[in-house]
């Protein structure tokens, strides 16, 4: 298993040390090293049950890790629980609402506790577009709707930091693509640092900077977006004629693949290095019958990892 | 901190059904004994007619420990429920606010409506006297404060305890199946020994010496505070 260490770029917002949480004598999360640097969009993945939510419940103080040590914005949170509450806004998995109060009645309720200013209420309103419906009883709200309200919510409190579980989890696909630009741009326009744990890379891929990649509690793959691209880039597989030799030649001449089949698969090749190659083996007397390029899909990428072994 | 949390609790519990609770129990009882003299106005007035306001009063009492039980075991429940029913607590408690605060203000805004309901039974009392043809200026005005209010004090512990496992249990069964269970048990307190906290409230109007067992009941309750903070304070939400 490889751990990608991300290139520190500046201030680091979210540090966990070994993190451990078990439950029953089973590590729900485990030994996990997180750390999100400022200003960008953390994607954290993971299928269901991998540990993200427990995760995300630690760095919100919900519930008390096993071991280890959290550090958000340079501060203990075991120390100092509400100031650094006091700059982090949140929404964990299924929204959390009063169901017979109204839009404005829900945040009044969250402002009074955090004692933001009143016209905030209509600020974060309008950027969740949800104005026009603050008179109504969230209880006849779409789960898209109680979803931007949960947003609204985290919002509320200008905070610097924002950690969402799941937003997208269960909306339709203009649902889903609303909170997704919603998401980007809070980073360009107010400069928040965002963590967005999904179970969905297609989600990720489309708002994160970098990724965090969780199995069963441990942290398998952390990387920016673009290096996890490079590494989900395709293979070239080559027909020939007399494989074994051929194998042989290009291993020599320091091609990375292995033999299936009959056929060379290899990895990481540009299009300087393919045509190298395919002259090489002509003039060494095999016969290519055919150079074919197999992508692989990101999403078969993050199977891949988190089925266990990344290459 | 504290008063913050519970302005927003008050906002919260609007339309939850809870201020018709808080009504609902002082006004039953002073309508059932409005119905009791009403129909042997003769006979009771009789039996009482040297004290017609204190009997009038020793018979609201009777049914004051047990509505107080059942009364603060549902409002228990019904404000733990605003927070339970769409799991509200992981976003209240994400929130710049201390565990501690959060429980304090729940306790607080639980033993107000209580407050107000024993206020309700005090005016009740003297409206439905009134009504019967009570002379007022023999009305002990002491002893109309203290019939909700003593025994008030002595349903502490109780109250603290249900509202602990009311914020404590996601499933709201157990904890009202509890304080269903206490209330009933209150009617039986006269065979009780009254070192059971469940017999105060009967006897913080009963007994000789009744400031006794309200004050037991609003020490034991300060100190059973203690435990039931800190195990909100501690507990991991889900």
């Amino acid at each position: 298993m490889l751990i990608y260490e991300v290139k520190n770029m500046g201030e680091t917002v979210i540090n966990t040390k070994s993190l451990l949480k078990k439950y029953g004598g089973r590590a729900a999360v485990d030994h996990l090293n997180l750390k999100i640097d400022k200003g960008e969009i953390y994607g954290f993945l993971g299928p269901n049950g991998a540990g993200k939510t427990t995760t995300i419940r630690m760095l919100l103080g919900l519930i008390t890790p096993t071991s280890g040590s959290i550090e958000v914005f340079g501060q203990d949170l075991r120390k100092n629980k509400l100031q650094i509450l006091r700059r982090v806004g949140s929404l964990v998995e299924s929204p959390s609402y009063y169901g017979h109060l109204t839009a404005t009645e829900n945040l009044e309720a969250i402002r009074r506790i955090i004692d933001a200013p009143k016209s905030r209420i209509a600020e974060v309103l309008k950027v969740v577009s949800l104005t026009g419906e603050e008179k109504r009883p969230v209880k006849g709200f779409s789960l898209g709707m109680k979803q931007r309200l949960g947003i609204a919510a985290a919002l509320l409190g200008e905070p610097e930091l924002l950690i969402l579980d799941e937003p997208t989890n269960g909306l339709d696909p203009s649902g889903i693509q609303e909170i997704r630009s919603l998401i980007k741009r809070l980073p360009e326009e107010q400069g928040i640092t965002v963590l967005v744990s999904s179970h969905l890379l297609s989600e990720i891929e489309q708002m994160a900077g970098t990724v965090g990649i969780i199995r069963q509690g441990q942290m398998v793959y952390q990387d920016t977006i673009a290096n996890l691209q490079l590494q989900a880039s395709g293979e070239m597989r080559l027909a020939i004629s007399e494989p074994e030799a051929a194998m042989f030649l290009a291993k020599r001449r320091g091609y990375e693949g292995t033999l299936q089949e009959g056929r060379l698969i290899l990895s990481r090749m540009n299009d300087a290095r393919v045509a190298l190659l395919v002259k090489e083996l002509v003039e060494n007397g095999h016969a290519v019958y055919r150079v074919e390029e197999r992508r692989q899909s990101l999403e078969d990428f993050f199977l891949q990892v988190v089925e266990g072994g990344a290459s | 901190m504290m008063l913050r949390a519970l302005s927003a609790d008050w906002l919260k519990i609007r339309g939850k059904g809870l201020w018709f609770l808080v009504f609902l129990g002082p006004l039953g009882i002073v309508a059932m004994q409005g119905l009791n003299f009403g129909l042997r106005f003769d006979y009771l007035t009789k039996e009482y007619s040297d004290d017609l306001w204190g009997g009038l009063l020793d018979n609201i009492a009777n049914y004051v420990p047990v509505a107080l039980y059942l009364g603060g075991t549902l409002l228990c429940s019904m404000i733990a429920n605003v927070e339970h029913q769409t799991s509200a607590w992981k976003q209240l408690l994400a929130l710049p606010v201390s565990r501690t605060a959060v429980f304090m203000a729940k306790l607080l805004l639980c033993l107000l409506l209580v407050a107000v309901s024993c206020l309700l039974l005090s005016a009740g009392s003297v409206i439905l006297g009134l009504i019967l043809g009570f002379k007022m200026d023999l009305i002990p005005w002491g002893d109309i404060l203290r019939i909700g209010f003593m025994s008030y004090l002595a349903t502490l512990p109780v109250l603290i305890l249900q509202l602990w496992l009311s914020l404590s249990f996601r499933n709201q069964t157990l904890p009202v199946s509890i304080g269903l269970t206490l209330s009933m048990g209150s009617l039986f307190a006269t065979f009780l020994t009254e070192f059971m906290p469940l017999t105060w409230p009967y006897l913080a109007w009963n007994a000789p010496n009744p400031i006794w067992f309200s004050g037991a009941g609003l020490l034991l309750g300060m100190l059973l505070i203690v435990p039931s903070a800190v195990h909100f304070a501690r507990k991991d939400v889900a």
